[in-house]
């Protein structure tokens, strides 16, 4: 089954235009990772799925509904510094979040049911134990990993997830990546990811969208990550390189790199 | 024996106490400092309308209550702005300076108003509405504070931690399955409500001080939520009692001492965590 299919999306705010004309297909259980430039339209498209936006045209569908239809279906994973931390939550708490409002509207107590099963979660990425730490206290790499522990709480078809490897450092990248790995593996959701730095995800990367305001490629790392198609979304310096057996694309103040040879 | 008027403020400082400290962190955390702004203006709106009222039909008590009318359909209309996509800052100033010109518009119709009556004790409630009157609250004051009061706090009380939720990430409530607007037209329904409430006893003035300061300092001195709680809360109770004694043997408005004992406490703690 087609786990997210666009057909002519055409994404605006106020009646301009963030991305025009696209259409892709992400069966159920494959990693899309999408990439482009700041201002690409990456977080527009992504907000459109977990339907925090609604102006756009075109047909786009979660598992063969309207994304408002499908909310049930989705957990949308934010930039952790989007967050106010100046609430003062405990990691258990954060990850109950996402498991308390499938029912009732108040929320005095968290259920114990719900508590067993965030503890749970928090085993799943690697936290155990850390339940009464203050998020705001976390490193960026935990903060990280919490907040995918919260999106796994509603056990969700699919996971949006928004940059997860801003702003961290290269071990809590990996430990970043090694967690949507296991959750591809393991749990077999169907992922999309944005990111600027696609190196220590294409472990995890069926599919890679290159975006830039519209479509640029779209399809298989090895046939998308080109000396080509990367020139023509971050401009005239941006180079492939091939290292050690793997390609290299500078990109800038970052580098794409994948597996394979040119 | 205890007068009865130091009675009566006693338990109103306890219910203002109660009701601000759960309230003061979540306008903290949420960021509402600048709603309390447009809260002013809606009760000093809602009270001259009250008063215009008041007199016209002779009912002393429509004032609260029209001023809590008021309050709670102009933080709809706040909350509403937002919903349609006006930053909150925006919301607030649009609908504080449209609530601001009406009470202009309002004290030269009350004055009018005045003019064709006998004597009416109206100067001086004017007066307690801005500077607040602890001393004051009278005995069915004193039944709607605390009857409107544990209503609204046991609301309060039960949202507690979906308003927490709100103010650290409304995209995850929406996400999740809440509705992020709805919590948020809620959370603003209580802060109109409790201003309403307590007005009389703060003073519009000092409400905006005592609204937030308690939240503050409890945020500042410790990260635990209900050690928040329990600071806010005696941060409050305790201002809130001493300015009733000083005020009893000095005969200085009670709200004034509350409001430079907060932001002496505030300061030397800022002073020290900045140092």
């Amino acid at each position: 089954m087609d786990a997210v299919r666009a057909e002519g999306l055409t994404i605006s705010y106020g009646g301009k235009s963030a991305l025009s004309d696209v259409t892709f297909t992400l069966e159920e259980g494959k990693t899309l990772l999408l990439l482009g430039p700041n201002g690409a339209g990456k977080t527009s498209l992504l907000k459109t799925i977990a339907c925090f936006h609604r102006e756009y045209r075109g047909k786009i569908e979660v598992f063969g509904r309207k994304p408002c239809n499908a909310r049930e279906l989705i957990g949308y994973v934010p930039q952790s510094h989007s967050l106010n931390e100046r609430v003062p939550l405990t990691a258990l708490e954060v990850v109950a979040m996402g498991g308390i409002y499938r029912r009732g509207f108040a929320h005095f107590r968290i259920p114990s049911k719900v508590i067993e099963k965030a503890k749970g979660v928090l085993n799943f990425v690697g936290l155990g134990g850390m339940e009464n730490r203050l998020f705001r206290e976390l490193s960026g790499g935990q903060k990280q990993r919490i907040l995918l522990a919260r999106a796994l709480m509603s056990d969700p078809k699919l996971l949006l997830l928004d940059e997860p490897l801003s702003a961290l450092d290269p071990s809590a990248r990996a430990e970043v990546a090694n967690v949507l790995s296991k959750i591809k593996n393991e749990k077999r959701v169907t992922m999309i990811i944005t990111t600027h730095d696609i190196n220590p995800l294409l472990g995890v990367g069926d599919l890679v969208m290159l975006i830039n305001k519209r479509l640029i490629a779209f399809g298989r790392p090895e046939a998308v990550l080109t000396d080509k198609v990367v020139k023509s979304v971050y401009g005239p310096l941006a180079r492939v390189i091939p290292v050690g057996g793997r390609v290299y694309c500078i990109t800038g103040d970052f580098h794409i790199h994948r597996g394979g040879h040119l | 024996m205890i007068p009865e008027f130091i009675l009566r403020a006693l338990l109103a400082s306890i219910m203002v106490s109660v009701l601000l400290g759960f309230l003061s962190p979540i306008i903290n955390t949420k960021g509402l400092a600048f709603l309390t702004h447009a809260l002013f203006h809606a009760l000093l709106f809602g009270a001259v309308l009250g008063m215009i009222l008041a007199l016209l039909l002779n009912s002393y008590s429509l004032v609260m209550i029209v001023a809590l009318v008021a309050t709670v359909v102009i933080v709809i209309t706040i909350a509403e702005l937002e919903k349609i996509g006006f930053t909150p800052d925006s919301a607030v100033g649009i609908t504080a300076s449209f609530a601001a010109g009406l009470t202009v518009l309002g004290f030269g119709i009350l004055y009018k108003v005045m003019a064709t009556r006998p004597y009416f004790p109206l100067t001086e409630n004017i007066v307690s509405y801005l500077t607040g009157d602890i001393f004051l609250v009278s005995l069915s004051d004193l039944t709607l504070l605390v009857a409107g009061g544990t209503v609204i706090f046991f609301a309060l009380l039960l949202l507690y931690r979906d308003f927490l939720y709100l103010s650290f990430d409304p995209e995850g409530v929406e996400s999740y399955g809440g509705n992020a607007r709805v919590y948020l037209m809620v959370l603003y329904v209580i802060v109109g409500t409790i201003g309403a409430l307590i007005v009389q006893t703060v003073g519009l003035i000092t409400l905006q001080v005592i609204a937030i300061l308690p939240g503050a300092i409890a945020l500042m001195v410790s990260n635990d939520l209900r050690k928040v709680l329990a600071v806010s809360f005696f941060t409050t109770l305790t201002v809130q009692l001493s300015s009733i004694v000083l005020a009893y043997y000095t005969a200085i408005p009670p709200s004034g001492i509350a409001t430079i004992i907060l932001g002496i406490v505030y300061g030397v703690l800022l002073a020290r965590w900045r140092g």
